[in-house]
């Protein structure tokens, strides 16, 4: 228990002692996480928007495929299911179909409405899920070609296009994060090894007197995760209040704008999510950074 | 032993018996922070065993030189003793050897009873805790104080602050610094800075203690109140192993001396 005190208090100490000697280089290291960190959280957000929007059209992976009648959705069932663009096959019976309808119409009288109606006017109903969105097309038509389908219906070529410019946009905005997590742990690896190069003779001395690697390098460590974890807390910071504003811009603006505005909240869940995705990169760019500058030096 | 006329402000003060005595307890009474001090300070015993002993040791450098050839050494427990040799001639080798800065490049190295030919990473740096170290240029670390040089060590060992504060003033006072603990090191004479860096290797308590060239930089004056510094150690039971090209040094003590020349060890004094 004491030596976990002696622990801590040498880390936080080391560390800022660290921190100190880094003077305008922290300064560099933390700006770029805090950039990188804020395009994650920004794309993040809008992937999660742009999805979110996306469902209100239903999923684009499911097919819906109406039997003509007298056919029967669980004698295709197999078939379906081995073809190999569709992953997953739903039946749903006319009876099934008819019942949940009947109550959804508020008739309590089954038989009755059934009766009115010479027998039950549905068919039978199958939901395909189809692999990727690529795939929904083919997989439609060669459904609409399979004997006792009558109709297929899919969603559209529009929403469609609005998944792949998702897509798109995930891509890019993967690449660019890439691209700037490299320069962000590229800029932390050179500030720390500075400071490393700064205290090679302390380091030196600690050798000598039998310091274990861990207990040398754990500070540097320490620092880069630092700067992972303030440039989470800055980009978190600048990204809630660009949220604050535009929720207070929203107030002034005509309802249409309020409705598009109230569209992209996010949940309460992704709420939660957001911040603790940015710590998470955040602190895993600075340990990487910082691994890197002492990897060097600690294999000696 | 020669009575140094010291420098007005640098003169370490004269150990009294009781301040001696009290040193000893502080020092037994401290523990390492793994609890273990079962090798700390040993009295020297009736049949004393081993600290260092090298078998058939032979180092050549990689770039073909031949730093020592089947070197044979044993030093007992309690032991003081002097490598002489012209410079280059493999002292600092040896020391290096010692505490696993370099590997034989064949023989056995046991040290405090561990095989050093086997031992490396984590494992090394816990037997170094076990051996102290004075360099001739000293390393101090530039931008702390005399104190934080000190302390250092102990930090770097993990052991409590309480820890440190006990055993700081003990050795500062033994190496006559106390009243300079507040001072960088580029403000002191280059005898006070050894001085320190026996402080940095003690203060950890270790057994064993390998000085390289303690007084390589320094005047006469100064190598000889180092040296007695570190016959004052010997005194309290630490095994010291000093290497020097100064035949005067080893001339007005009466310790055993061993002679390295041309990587051959030969016995000069027993």
């Amino acid at each position: 228990m004491l030596k976990v005190f002696t622990k801590t208090d040498y880390l936080l100490r080391e560390t800022l002692l660290g921190l100190r000697r880094g003077g305008w280089m922290n300064w560099a290291a933390i700006s770029t996480m805090t950039v990188l960190l804020f395009l994650f959280g920004v794309s993040l957000q809008s992937t999660w928007q742009l999805e979110g929007l996306l469902n209100q059209f239903g999923s684009q992976l499911e097919v819906s495929v109406y039997l003509a009648s007298g056919f029967e959705a669980k004698a295709l069932a197999p078939t379906i299911g081995k073809m190999p663009e569709a992953i997953a096959v739903e039946t749903i019976s006319k009876e099934a179909a008819w019942a949940s309808l009947v109550e959804e119409m508020g008739i309590s009288d089954i038989e009755g409405a059934t009766e009115q109606l010479n027998g039950n006017p549905l068919v039978d109903e199958l939901k395909v899920k189809a692999r990727s969105s690529e795939e929904v097309p083919a997989l439609a038509s060669k459904l609409n070609q399979m004997q006792g389908v009558e109709e297929v219906l899919y969603i559209t070529e529009a929403v469609q296009r609005l998944a792949q410019l998702n897509e798109g946009l995930r891509w890019i905005s993967l690449f660019v994060i890439i691209v700037l997590s490299l320069t962000a742990i590229a800029v932390i690896t050179t500030t720390i090894r500075l400071i490393v190069m700064a205290r090679r003779r302390e380091i030196e001395v600690m050798q000598l007197v039998g310091a274990t690697s861990a207990w040398i390098y754990l500070p540097f460590i320490l620092q880069g995760a630092t700067f992972g974890l303030v440039g989470a807390g800055l980009s978190w910071g600048l990204m809630l209040g660009i949220h604050r504003f535009l929720e207070k811009f929203a107030t002034q603006q005509p309802d249409f704008i309020q409705f598009l505005i109230n569209g992209l909240q996010l949940s309460a869940q992704q709420n939660l999510l957001l911040p603790v995705a940015l710590f998470a990169l955040g602190s895993a760019v600075g340990l990487m950074g910082s691994l890197f500058a002492v990897r060097k030096f600690a294999l000696r | 032993m020669t009575f140094v006329a010291p420098r007005s402000d640098s003169s370490p003060t004269p150990v009294s018996q009781n301040i001696r005595e009290r040193l000893e307890q502080r020092l037994h009474r401290t523990s390492t922070p793994d609890g273990s001090n079962q090798d700390e300070f040993q009295e020297p015993q009736p049949t004393r065993s081993p600290m260092v002993v090298l078998s058939n040791i032979s180092k050549t450098y990689r770039n073909g030189s031949k730093a020592l050839i089947n070197v044979n050494l044993q030093v007992k427990r309690g032991d003081f003793l002097f490598v002489t040799g012209p410079s280059g001639s493999g002292k600092s080798t040896l020391l290096k050897l010692l505490y696993g800065q370099e590997r034989p490049s064949s023989g056995e190295i046991m040290v405090n009873d561990h095989n050093l030919s086997q031992v490396k990473g984590n494992r090394l740096a816990k037997l170094r805790r076990r051996i102290g170290i004075v360099f001739q240029d000293y390393k101090l670390i530039p931008r702390r104080t005399v104190a934080e040089n000190v302390e250092f060590v102990l930090w770097a060992q993990g052991f409590t602050r309480k820890e440190i504060n006990r055993r700081l003033w003990p050795t500062l006072k033994m190496v006559g610094l106390q009243h300079k603990a507040r001072c960088f090191p580029d403000e002191l004479s280059g005898g006070e800075q050894q001085r320190v860096s026996i402080a940095r290797a003690v203060v950890s308590t270790p057994p064993l203690l390998l000085a390289d060239e303690p007084t390589g930089n320094l005047d006469s004056d100064n190598s000889i109140q180092v040296i007695r510094i570190l016959k004052k150690l010997n005194s309290i039971g630490i095994t010291v192993i000093v290497t020097t090209h100064n035949e005067q040094l080893v001339r007005i003590s009466n310790h055993p001396v061993v002679q390295i020349h041309n990587g051959y060890l030969h016995q000069v004094r027993q």
